[in-house]
């Protein structure tokens, strides 16, 4: 545990770490006009040759065919990229559209209708699918998979059976007998909000820090040996953001809060290491990957070398085991265009479907590459989280080939005091809640 | 507005084609100032023509908005084999480096 017995000092303990964010970090790309065809190509292509190697297994006799090689009632494979149409999805056209008022109004949480119906598409061709086997409420734009078929007399493709990709291999868990190591995840601070209180997250600094409690409750905290910030720390008045020229009291007001952040910050860095992601409201660039925030940003945290700002999609690991999460843009996209029992279903669904974000760049912004697709998943993960949700959740998922994955939902610690906790020995997870109402 | 004086013949004025001869294969036709440009008859090389070919591989993916150079990396970091000749002639410089739909679309 850590436990110097001579004069009780306790001592953190620490745990080997890799950052994998290479594949989402922008420094080589260079942006000369290209459109997104060029990604759409890089996520066929490679998705492409992973199904035709399990199509072989999954239906050895029957013959698999592009789009355009379609024939009358002969069943076959096909493999390629599914769009879904969907009625209520905003277009840019509809504003210049002169019946108005004849498209039914879209709630603006969920863009989903009876009407959708799915597309498959290769570089050949596209057939538009049919059939009862196959709902669109369940799959959205930009998905890769393999159909098993036959297409009708009106032209459709009725669909008999789907191959998703599955599961990608995982790394041996390693399973010798360890100590109890602690990894905190939290989101959503949203430091500058109104709504924030600030004596939660000092009270989770200080559980962290080992500033709170007697000896047994400092003994735990010294097992935490990683906190990771999974977006939305930050949380500027949307009024001083909109293009005005800003009085000078204001322009103190936009550098408050990340200053306020970075003091804070400062008190985790100093004692253990501390990954921040960016997310959908921090200062950071718009469309996945969202790049680290700047080191200027954080003057007094960044001098510790416990400091790292990392990437939204942040992949890592922590004594040989795979971490992969994000801010929650893959999740709460998928929210809008398609549904699920709960956000741990659509997690769940990403990493079956071996893509992070299958909507980027149809409906989540995401930079032109022209020629990979960084969100493919080549390595399962064993612990897959994604921040700032409303509520806390998990549970563990399992794959055809033995792997395994905890899939933890962070919540937005701002609204719910929660942080989650897991435990490297085991990957059980728990969560780790700060009330500061004094009850009456 | 036109005048009166002086035939219709006047006002729409013709220019005759002084092209010499007109049977000419189109290799030639730059030499002539013909008075329609056409696009279809721009002077390429044989070896901007096996770049084109190659732009319009449908196997290495989309063209538009990358060098052929760039493409043809693609081609290779993804496993299509593309041709080793084109890379040769993309290396020798002294060929067009955009595809083909460069500053087109």
């Amino acid at each position: 545990m850590g436990m110097d017995s001579e004069n009780n000092n306790l001592s953190r303990l620490q745990c080997s770490y890799a950052s994998l964010d290479e594949a989402f970090e922008i420094g080589k790309e260079t942006y000369r006009g290209q459109q997104y065809s060029h990604i759409y190509f890089a996520r066929l292509h490679l998705m492409r040759t992973l199904l035709y190697s399990l199509v072989s297994q999954w239906k050895p006799q029957t013959p698999v065919c592009t789009v355009l090689g379609l024939e009358e009632g002969k069943e076959c494979v096909i493999v390629g990229t599914l769009y879904k149409h969907m009625k209520l999805k905003p277009c840019i056209l509809d504003e210049y559209s002169k019946e108005r008022s004849a498209v039914p109004l879209a709630k603006p949480h969920n863009f989903m209708h009876d009407d959708d119906y799915l597309v498959l598409e290769d570089e050949s061709g596209r057939v538009k699918l049919g059939g009862d086997l196959i709902s669109p409420s369940v799959f959205v734009t930009g998905i890769v998979v393999a159909l098993h078929g036959k297409e009708t007399g009106a032209g459709d493709f009725s669909v008999l059976e789907v191959l998703e990709a599955g599961l990608p291999p995982q790394i041996e868990f390693p399973l010798k007998s360890r100590e109890d190591k602690y990894i905190v995840l939290v989101s959503g601070l949203n430091v500058g909000n109104s709504n924030c209180n600030p004596l939660q997250f000092q009270l989770l600094i200080d559980h962290i820090t080992g500033h709170l409690g007697d000896e047994k409750e400092q003994s735990i905290a010294s097992q935490i040996v990683h906190v990771v910030i999974a977006g939305n720390s930050i949380d500027i008045p949307r009024g001083l953001t909109n293009g005005q020229n800003l009085a000078s009291k204001d322009l103190s007001r936009i550098a408050e809060p990340i200053k306020e952040l970075d003091i804070l910050l400062n008190q985790i860095a100093a004692g253990l290491p501390l990954d921040i992601m960016p997310g959908p409201n921090d200062p950071a660039n718009f469309s996945l990957p969202q790049q680290p925030l700047h080191r200027c940003l954080f003057p007094g945290s960044s001098a510790y070398n416990t400091f790292r700002s990392c990437t939204n999609p942040h992949s890592f690991e922590l004594d040989n085991i795979r971490f992969l999460g994000t801010s929650g843009q893959n999740v709460d996209d998928l929210e809008k265009y398609s549904d699920a029992k709960d956000k741990l279903e659509f997690m769940e669904r990403t990493l079956r479907w071996r893509h992070i974000a299958p909507t980027a760049p149809n409906t989540l912004g995401c930079y032109p590459y022209t020629d990979k697709d960084p969100f493919f998943i080549e390595s399962c993960p064993h612990v897959y989280f994604v921040g700032n949700q409303d509520k806390y959740e998990s549970r563990v998922i399992k794959g055809s080939e033995g792997q395994f994955v905890r899939l933890i939902s962070v919540p937005k610690f701002s609204e719910s005091g929660v942080a989650v906790v897991v435990n490297l020995r085991d990957l059980e997870c728990h969560p780790l809640s700060f009330g500061t109402q004094f009850s009456s | 507005m036109a005048s009166v004086s002086g035939s219709m013949k006047g006002f729409y004025r013709q220019k005759k084609n002084t092209t010499k001869s007109s049977k000419k294969a189109p290799a030639n036709a730059k030499s002539d100032a013909p008075q329609l440009v056409s696009h279809a008859d721009d002077d390429y090389s044989a070896s901007e023509a096996m770049l084109r070919q190659f732009d319009m591989n449908m196997a290495y993916g989309p063209c538009a908005g990358m060098t052929r150079a760039a493409r043809w990396e693609r081609a290779q970091k993804l496993g299509l084999n593309p041709p080793q000749a084109i890379q040769t002639l993309l290396n020798s410089g002294k060929v067009q480096s955009e595809s083909l739909w460069d500053g087109r679309i």
